[in-house]
């Protein structure tokens, strides 16, 4: 083992980690809001609406990563429309074209974890919430979200897993994420097996740390599923989510 | 609003699903103070009605009167609907509900369970949602278990945690629906127990119930409802000893 080599390569690669976990947090947090909607589409009841969220998942489920990070890159800049839009100089970054793809492709697998979710609150729990006088918004935010929400997670944290890998796909449209960079050394020094063994390490650990926080996330919004609290201590957290 | 007029005013109800109509025509009042038991076999449509009282099904058509305040209305070609879903929010936090299976809301305590609605949809200041809580856990027995979550409880425990989180929204009127039905049949009396008290406090009840002691010895009016009608209707004492209705005496006997 050449040592040395290995280390030279992890410093280098270490450096390409922040755009890895920019892409991967970005899209994951406008696919989650975008995968919202998308659920709360399906299950509106109005047909429309039902049918472009299935339309949606289906054509960005049915689809690989690759082929729409491709369509948006090469794609979109063939329309003159789009050109001369004023999104154009977002759109013409490799940048935001990879966290584009990225986000509407995990908006179609998030939108169904989070629809599960939703519909595995017992139906009683929010008749409850109706009973008492809630309003539609408010059963949902302290009802429904926070029992679908619970449901959901570790789904969820799969997909978010499967995100920070895939964003490995988008040095393809010449972005210097981990994956990237790893090519780049590899083109220089053709030593593929010791650099790609530093870059999977890589994505190890940010999933490792990932997995660990989701666990976290996990424990703290389930405290409902564990053994009951010592007797007197105050409770006051009424407010809690 | 005045004094005079009844805590709950029920009339002419009639609902259906699908072709099935469960509510043919029900009307009843209960005056502050009454504890009404609402007797029947399954199917009976006596679930419907108290249902239909706070809105958690639509009747098709019919008047509800909560406190004065009516229910306000409208047909549409795909059924009726109320005309406005707040002043259903409002009525319904007038209305104290108690569910067969308990319904808590699993992800909070018992004490957040019962300080939910009357924070957010009375927006009542926390502390003293929190001191009256407190109050009515120890009233319904349960004060030690504040802190713990719903599925942390027995049956019992938890219908109590409910009936202490539907008073807590001060309720003009409190529907009981089954509420000892899923409950193994040790721990039904300490849920009557609490029941009683209340009656005893002078609440108004409409209990729908299967147990024959409470709506004997305990309500001050009993309703028969047999296939969408009210079949008998009057004190206890009275329905129980000598009911003209003959489904009503067969209902007793079994």
């Amino acid at each position: 083992m050449d040592w040395n080599f290995l280390s030279e390569t992890f410093v280098s690669l270490i450096a390409a980690i922040p755009l890895t976990l920019s892409l991967a947090g970005l899209s994951i947090l406008f696919g989650a809001v975008l995968a919202l909607g998308l659920a709360m589409a399906r299950l509106s009841g109005i047909p429309a609406l039902d049918w472009f969220a299935r339309s949606y998942v289906f054509l960005f489920r049915g689809t690989p990563l690759l082929v729409q990070i491709f369509l948006i890159y090469y794609g979109i800049g063939q329309f003159p429309a789009v050109r001369h839009s004023i999104l154009w100089p977002i759109l013409r970054q490799p940048y935001w074209c990879a966290v584009l793809a990225l986000t509407l492709n995990t908006a179609a697998y998030a939108s169904e974890i989070i629809r599960g979710g939703l519909l595995s609150v017992p139906h009683g729990q929010i008749e409850a919430a109706r009973a008492c006088g809630m309003g539609r918004f408010m059963q949902f935010r302290r009802i429904i979200w926070p029992l679908a929400i619970r449901q959901a997670l570790p789904g969820y944290g799969n997909e978010m897993i499967s995100m920070v890998k895939a964003t490995s796909l988008a040095s393809i449209i010449t972005l210097m994420e981990v994956t990237g960079v790893a090519a780049k050394l590899i083109s220089e020094t053709y030593r593929a097996i010791e650099v790609f063994i530093v870059a999977g390490a890589i994505y190890l650990a940010i999933n490792f740390l990932l997995t660990r926080l989701i666990q976290l996330l996990e424990y703290w919004l389930s405290p409902h599923l564990r053994q009951p609290r010592p007797l007197l201590m105050p409770t006051t957290e009424g407010d809690a989510p | 609003m005045t004094d005079t007029a009844p805590a709950l005013s029920v009339r002419n109800l009639h609902k259906s699903f699908g072709p099935v109509e469960v509510l043919k025509g029900i009307s009843l009042d209960a005056q502050q103070g009454d504890v009404i038991s609402i007797l029947g076999s399954s199917g009976s449509g006596k679930s419907t009605l108290l249902r239909c009282i706070n809105m958690l099904e639509t009747p098709d058509s019919g008047d509800i009167t909560v406190a004065g305040e009516t229910i306000h209305m409208q047909s549409r070609p795909k059924g009726n609907r109320p005309t406005d879903r707040r002043q259903v929010d409002r009525i319904r936090s007038r209305l104290g509900m108690v569910f067969q299976s308990f319904n808590l809301w699993s992800h909070k305590t018992v004490l957040e369970n019962i300080i939910e609605a009357p924070i957010h949809v009375q927006r009542r200041p926390k502390a003293e949602c929190i001191e009256e809580a407190e109050a009515l856990l120890a009233k319904v027995g349960i004060a030690d278990k504040r802190n713990h979550y719903p599925s942390h409880l027995s049956g019992g425990q938890q219908q109590r945690a409910a009936i202490a989180r539907a008073l807590a929204m001060q309720p003009k009127v409190m529907l009981f629906d089954e509420p000892t039905s899923a409950l193994d049949p040790e721990l039904v009396g300490e849920v009557l127990r609490v029941m009683r008290g209340l009656a005893e406090e002078g609440r108004t009840m409409l209990v729908v119930t299967h147990e024959m002691g409470f709506a004997r010895d305990v309500s001050s009016r009993v309703i028969f409802v047999h296939q969408g009608l009210i079949e008998a209707d009057g004190k206890p004492h009275e329905v129980f000893a000598n009911s003209k209705s003959d489904r009503f005496r067969q209902f007793i006997s079994k």
